[in-house]
């Protein structure tokens, strides 16, 4: 589905548990996300650590939009939101 | 393996079941005392009723809602117990001294209740004695003594399926008891002597399902190793301890394939016993639980497995795996491991459906260089081709009506317009042609 939306012109991220599977089936551009059963937070954490945790992962996703990717292209939340204040 | 683990296994074959006053096994007849045998099953008050019939090769008779099929054994001398850890049983390592076995028989669980709390669909297999759908599975070929077990509904989801666990493992128990002190018809003896050290080395890998995660319970009852049901770490395990029954107990899903019956005559065990000291050694084999729900668990499982095939020396691997999605990648990734660390592998698989539109395998990664195909029989939606109608029902009279949909419940006499077969281990024909 990633690779149909991305040929009509439109960027797509796909946050994935399982990311090594986006990639080798084309994903062009794959956020790392926490499990299976909560790709975008992780219920271990405070409530407010939970957020910032899920904040990270979303602003990756966002972030990876805007950049131009030649082939599948993993985009991980703890290097590129390093530091992020949210 | 350097130490030694000497199996001496008897089997006692068994050309026809008859019902009769005592339970008795003379020159190739098993009697059963059905009524003693339910008596007995009625004892544990976690059972509310049980009825025992028997379905023989090319009856029309369909088996319906099968938790398991045992392959009935007994440990005869040494340690331990055939089918340790399940249901309470002690859980001593299994794999040396004697045990005898019933051949060509086996001892169905048919309950309608799920296998976890929170699903709450009834398991579905089964299992046609004659008709298209016999061809799919190796207990079509054995003669069946089906339990139709209903246990205790005020108990948890857990302790209905142990209790009609334990209720199947009784019968099966008493069965082969019959045989404990004669001489076996058939003997063979199972053991890894050292041989020629120019031939390969050679691991079996099996990758097994485990419903940790996604029944969010870690004593849901599925297939056990020691028991155990729980997502671990790789095992190292000998041979004979499959033999024994160390990998044990149905799943729901797999098709009959993954039955202790199944792990109890795994036909790619005995092909490499077979080959040892001609062809390769046979190094040991490494059980791997699948479905773990992060990436870096599924990663650890793969390097460990590998890792585990390299100190046992091994450079060769045969990739067996249950079925999923899910669980396709840890089994896909362990075959990548191991070639990387040179270690070839050969990957025994089903395959998706070309209706799908998508790749013959989920993440057809390349090192996965040698596989052998079992066909897309897997697909109940896809495969299309009708269930018969059948004269009789061993186990409930419903069946799903596709096995994807196991709500929608049509009569199992009549049979249903899908229905599907896997099967993983190379027991039955089914294979894939290109065209």
């Amino acid at each position: 589905m990633a690779k149909e939306i991305e040929r009509a012109g439109i960027p797509v991220a796909v946050i994935s548990a399982l990311y090594s599977l986006a990639l080798t089936t084309g994903a062009p551009r794959v956020v790392r996300g926490a499990r299976i059963e909560h790709v975008c937070g992780n219920p271990r954490l405070s409530a407010e650590k939970d957020r910032d945790y899920g904040m990270r992962i979303i602003m990756t996703a966002l972030k990876s939009l805007q950049t131009n990717v030649t082939g599948p292209t993993l985009f991980d939340p703890e290097v590129e939101m390093a530091g992020m204040a949210v | 393996m350097r130490h030694s683990m000497k199996l001496e296994l008897g089997t006692f074959p068994v050309r026809d079941v008859v019902h009769g006053r005592v339970n008795s096994y003379l020159n190739g007849v098993l009697e059963i005392d059905k009524r003693g045998l339910e008596a007995a099953i009625l004892q544990d008050g976690r059972i509310s009723k049980v009825d025992m019939e028997i379905a023989k090769p090319g009856e029309s008779c369909r088996i319906t809602k099968i938790h398991d099929a045992l392959q009935p054994m007994v440990k005869v001398e040494g340690q331990g117990t055939c089918y340790p850890g399940v249901c309470g049983r002690p859980v001593a390592t299994v794999g040396t001294g004697r045990t005898h076995r019933l051949g060509g028989i086996t001892v169905m669980e048919l309950a309608e209740m799920p296998m976890y709390e929170g699903y709450d669909s009834p398991v579905e297999d089964f299992v046609d004695m004659s008709g298209p759908a016999a061809e799919l599975s190796p207990l079509s070929e054995t003669i069946n003594i089906g339990l139709r077990l209903v246990p205790d509904k005020g108990l948890s989801i857990l302790d209905q399926n142990e209790a009609t666990h334990s209720a199947a493992l009784l019968v099966s128990d008493t069965l082969a008891g019959l045989v404990r002190s004669l001489e076996p018809p058939i003997e063979e003896v199972f053991e890894l002597p050292a041989c020629d050290p120019a031939l390969p080395r050679a691991v079996y890998i099996t990758c097994i399902r485990s419903s940790e995660h996604y029944s969010a319970s870690v004593y849901a009852f599925w297939t056990a190793i020691y028991g155990l049901t729980r997502l671990t770490p790789p095992w190292l395990l000998h041979p004979n301890e499959l033999l024994d029954g160390a990998i044990s107990a149905g799943s729901p899903y797999h098709g009959p394939a993954a039955t202790s019956w199944v792990y109890a005559n795994n036909p790619v065990v005995k092909e490499m016993y077979r080959l040892h000291g001609r062809e390769l050694a046979f190094a040991g084999v490494i059980a791997i639980r699948t479905r773990w729900s992060a990436q870096f668990e599924k990663d650890i499982t793969s390097n460990q497995a590998a890792k585990l095939a390299q100190m046992a020396g091994a450079s060769g691997a045969v990739v067996t795996w249950d079925a999923g999605g899910n669980d396709f990648m840890e089994t896909i990734r362990t075959v990548q491991a191991c070639e990387k660390l040179g270690i070839k592998t050969v990957f025994l698989t089903g395959e998706d459906s070309p209706e799908s539109g998508g790749p013959p395998l989920l993440e057809p990664l390349p090192e996965a260089d040698a596989i052998v195909s079992t066909g897309f029989g897997g697909h109940a939606n896809r495969s299309r081709a009708p269930l018969p109608k059948v004269e009789r029902i061993v186990g409930f009279e419903t069946i799903a009506e596709n096995i994807m949909l196991p709500k929608e419940q049509v009569s199992a006499r009549e049979g249903t317009q899908y229905f599907r077969g896997r099967d993983v281990y190379g027991f039955t024909p089914l294979s894939a042609h290109d065209y």
